[in-house]
């Protein structure tokens, strides 16, 4: 069933006027190339999900004539920022108009004084803080897409920080926004009112009600972000365990080590480390007794990071741990964003090399749970490996997962290649299927099946009424107050329910 | 704006044999889908357009192969690139796979091919038609706006008593030939300074680069001929380029065109000038007073991995004062100088030249130093509005060396200035 119409000329032309001639794409490569992200996809029905059209506005005004515009003409609407999500919030299920924000990356004003600065939501952490590092501050936002992902998607999945135990998370770190709603008016949204306020009680925390909102709730069009200074010091350490318990054991004392300048603390599993090691450049050390290993860093300034960094070493060697040398540790930091899925690594049962996906399923888990949850996935993917012949299973990561205080729960994921080229309607079911069961664990054990990817299309989106129970009808009232006619990156997270509607998308 | 659905039987399997040949490479990137390349990419980082990433260059074969796209949908995109390089090596494929798997994400091979295949389809771009065009009627690139001729190829070197042929030949860019003589010149009485034996061609074709990387294969080819013809008639063995565009065009284009029976050394002047200097056989005694920073050409830094040497010959300048960005730091710049850019959308190579003129300027420095005469054009033309002299290595050298080159930097057209 589409409930929506097909634009015309007429809607064309007003684009244009709005846009400019050179705001507006229409061609095919343009439209085709905004319809996926690194999402596994499939790419035998890319066909069905392409935009009508493609808009690329450069100002706020600009926008929210788009949105008034689509929302008188019922057409859906898909905010698209980077393109590097995880969970496909920027594929347009419903076609319409792709608002792709990447002309908006200007830096509008650094302010030294209170410490904040004000950005478009196109620009791109890694640019800011090239520019940033002439006034000796950073903005510390640093996922794994950190040289490709924007702004605006961060705030669009709420997005998590490898370094987030010292700086805190994208909800921590963006102190206010710009949000064009879906019927098209602009407003500032932060704890309460004033731009650069940290912390308010005025009215509703509405900043944490578009914070994740995966598009369905308008889009963002201006940010006004934290500074801190640049860490005088930074200090890596890799620990080695022979077993994946012993591992847990030491990230548990390292993460509650009280140490301010804990960026945090990363556990890989023995499964991660087979497949780390599946080429000669891996850098972990081939002795068997090498099972498992364990990642901190520490950011701050120099009176901190050393006698931390002696704290660190101290309780991961205490903890059962065994320093990995310096070169490891800092140069596979200094690499953490490039090195832990590559296609070239997937392999088929048979041990043939094949170029897979990247799909990294992610949940939040209490420390406890760890174990248990590392098991049950592991099984779920060896499974459906087995079945469907093109799924291969690269290994766990558990990364603390608090801001400020790294411990108690962490963001869990799971790397699974993905032979995308043999995608097809036999297979696609099998792959939802694995991924819902994935994600119901996480619910079993007490946690959140999506930590900072969002739970936006089939396999998970089903689950999030059963992870938010009464709070589902909250979101499907707010979701129909906002956007009465359902033009918000329609089809994503069981929202058209609000709408009484009820379809599945990928079937 | 839609072109009609692929047909094979009307274009002989072109675009089926171009799907065929690289439809697993293009699924390396599109499998991998990080985009890490996108902000490095010169060409993105201005236009800010989705469809001019290297990651929709790849994407695009994969949904050609699903038969959702054809050339013609895509072949203004590929215009949008200057072949610079960096999306290949800021790629994670490259970078953490390259040793074993013998992996190098190859962008600018997946370029060049995709326009070659919108020329065999008739698809052309009319100032790229046009340049080829020229090129091949005059045996030169029309860099000027007076006519370039085979006649005047080897005019900026009047006066400097270069012999023709021998063991050891200079190759002169046709920018350097014509445009900025100064180069040429510098580069010539350096060699000559130093005792190096060297020659001219017989009669020098443009390298066919410029055509090649525009997709006219047929063309590039007919220039490559000759020019090895010419070699290979007095025994030459050692090529000297100085141009970094030359320099690929004889160690990967002309390798491919000539097998394993090329076998011809090919040496860029700044890795040659360095061991100079390095010798002593070139001594640097006038001081340059300037405060400068230095441009890495892409196709020498980020294709071929040369940036030590021209930091080498840097330093020994005496009196310079040597601001640096390391190499890496300048994966993301460029001048917006190659790959046909400035030919079809010389906006976009102006605003490219504009920011790294601006990222000059933020080190408080008077001069830009650049190695490569290509990038010395949009480039000045961005100092000029920004108050910062554009200069390319080997005058400086020249100028360091106590020579006096003469020849023209490039605006009043090609042999005003060079002695009788």
């Amino acid at each position: 069933m589409n409930t929506f119409v097909a634009i015309g000329d007429t809607v064309v032309d007003e684009l244009r006027a709005i846009l400019g001639d050179e705001g507006v794409l229409i061609g095919k490569a343009a439209r085709y190339n905004r319809t996926r992200v690194p999402a596994p996809f499939p790419v035998h029905r890319w066909a069905e999900y392409v935009p009508d059209l493609v808009v690329l506005p450069r100002t706020a005004e600009q926008v929210s004539e788009v949105v008034k515009l689509a929302n008188r003409e019922r057409i859906p609407v898909v905010p698209r920022a980077g393109g590097t999500g995880l969970n496909d919030g920027a594929l347009p299920l419903k076609r319409g108009i792709v608002v792709d924000i990447k002309r908006m990356n200007q830096i509008k004003e650094v302010d030294l004084v209170d410490r904040t600065v004000t950005v478009g939501p196109g620009i791109n952490m890694l640019k800011l803080n090239e520019e940033l590092r002439k006034h000796n501050v950073m903005f510390p936002d640093d996922p794994a897409s950190y040289p490709c992902s924007l702004v605006g998607g961060r705030i669009g999945t709420s997005g998590w920080s490898l370094i987030g135990g010292r700086y805190g998370h994208t909800r921590d770190l963006v102190i206010s926004f710009q949000i064009v709603l879906p019927t098209g008016e602009i407003i500032e949204v932060g704890d309460g009112g004033g731009r650069k306020i940290r912390k308010s009680s005025s009215g509703f925390q509405l900043k944490h009600l578009f914070m994740g909102h995966q598009g369905t709730l308008g889009i963002v069009t201006e940010a006004t972000l934290e500074l801190v200074p640049r860490p005088e010091m930074e200090f890596a350490a890799f620990f080695h365990y022979p077993s994946y318990t012993a591992a847990w054991e030491s990230t548990g004392a390292l993460a509650k080590s009280g140490l301010a300048s804990l960026g945090g603390v990363v556990l890989f599993d023995e499964y991660k480390l087979r497949y780390l090691r599946r080429d000669d450049e891996a850098y972990i050390p081939r002795p068997d007794h090498v099972r498992a290993v364990v990642a901190t860093a520490l950011y701050g300034t120099r009176d901190e990071v050393e006698p931390a960094a002696r704290r660190i070493m101290r309780i991961g060697r205490e903890s059962g741990g065994t320093y990995l040398g310096d070169e490891i540790s800092s140069g596979d930091w200094a690499s953490r964003h490039d090195r832990y899925a590559t296609p070239l690594h997937g392999r088929l049962d048979t041990g043939e090399v094949v170029p897979m996906s990247w799909h990294c399923e992610d949940a939040s888990i209490n420390y406890s749970q760890l174990p248990a949850v590392m098991e049950k996935w592991h099984a779920i993917t060896a499974r459906y490996a087995e079945k469907t012949g093109i799924l291969d299973d690269w290994g766990m990561f558990a990364y603390t997962n608090g801001a400020y205080k790294p411990w108690g729960d962490y963001l869990t994921e799971i790397d699974i290649g993905i032979w995308e080229q043999k995608l097809s309607d036999d297979n696609w079911p099998d792959w939802v299927a694995c991924k819902r069961e994935i994600a119901q664990v996480a619910l079993d054990h007490g946690g959140s099946i999506t930590a900072c990817h969002g739970a936006t299309r089939e396999g998970d989106a089903e689950l999030i009424p059963v992870e938010m129970g009464g709070g589902f009808d909250v979101m499907l009232k707010i979701k129909a107050a906002l956007d009465p006619n359902n033009i918000m990156n329609p089809g994503k997270y069981e929202l058209d329910r609000a709408y009484g509607l009820d379809e599945k998308v990928f079937r | 704006m839609t072109a009609p659905p692929y047909d094979p039987a009307a274009d002989g399997g072109l675009q089926e044999q171009f799907v065929e040949q690289w439809r697993d490479s293009a699924y390396g990137c599109f499998s991998s889908g990080h985009k890490f390349c996108r902000e490095v990419c010169p060409v993105m980082q201005v236009t800010r357009n989705e469809n001019h990433t290297p990651t929709a260059f790849h994407a695009n074969i994969v949904a050609m192969e699903q038969g959702n796209l054809t050339v013609a949908d895509v072949a203004d995109d590929y215009v949008h690139c200057t072949q610079c390089g960096a999306c290949e090596l800021r790629c994670p494929n490259t970078l953490f796979t390259g040793d074993f798997y013998r992996n190098r994400t190859q962008t600018v091979k997946v370029v060049k091919a995709m326009r070659a295949l919108a020329i065999q389809s008739g698809i052309e771009q009319p100032n790229w038609k046009r340049w080829v065009e020229a090129t091949i009627d005059a045996k030169s690139e029309p860099v000027l706006d007076v006519p370039v001729s085979q006649e005047n190829v080897a005019r900026w070197s009047e006066g400097l008593g270069l012999p023709i042929g021998g063991e050891t030949i200079l190759f002169v860019d046709c920018e350097a030939a014509f445009y900025r003589t100064s180069v040429s010149r510098s580069t010539a009485q350096l060699l000559q300074m130093a005792g190096v034996e060297f020659g001219l061609m017989r009669e020098q074709w443009c390298c066919g680069g410029p055509a090649a990387e525009m997709g006219y294969t047929d063309a590039a080819r007919q220039l490559a001929d000759h020019n090895v013809a010419d070699w290979r008639s007095y025994g030459a063995k050692r090529i000297i380029t100085l141009d970094p565009h030359d320099y690929i065009s004889f160690t990967e284009d002309y390798v491919e065109y000539f097998g394993p029976d090329y076998e011809f050394e090919i040496v860029h002047i700044t890795e040659l000038v360095a061991e100079l200097i390095r010798d002593g056989a070139l001594t640097l005694t006038q001081p340059i007073e300037r405060v400068v920073t230095y441009h890495d050409p892409c196709r020498l830094n980020k294709r071929k991995g040369i940036h030590a040497s021209p930091r080498e010959i840097l330093r020994a300048i005496p009196g310079l004062e040597f601001r640096d960005v390391d190499h890496v730091t300048q994966w993301s710049y460029c001048s917006g100088g190659g790959g046909g850019l400035p030919i079809e959308k010389p906006e976009i190579t102006a605003e490219i030249s504009r920011r790294r003129l601006a990222r000059a300027k933020e080190l408080e420095v008077d001069t830009l130093v650049s190695a490569c005469v290509w990038s010395e054009r949009p480039l000045a033309a961005a100092g000029d509005e920004q108050g910062i002299d554009v200069r390319d290595l080997m005058e400086l050298v020249a100028e360091s060396a106590g020579l006096d080159p003469r020849g023209v930097h490039g605006a009043a057209g090609p042999q005003q200035e060079v002695p009788a």
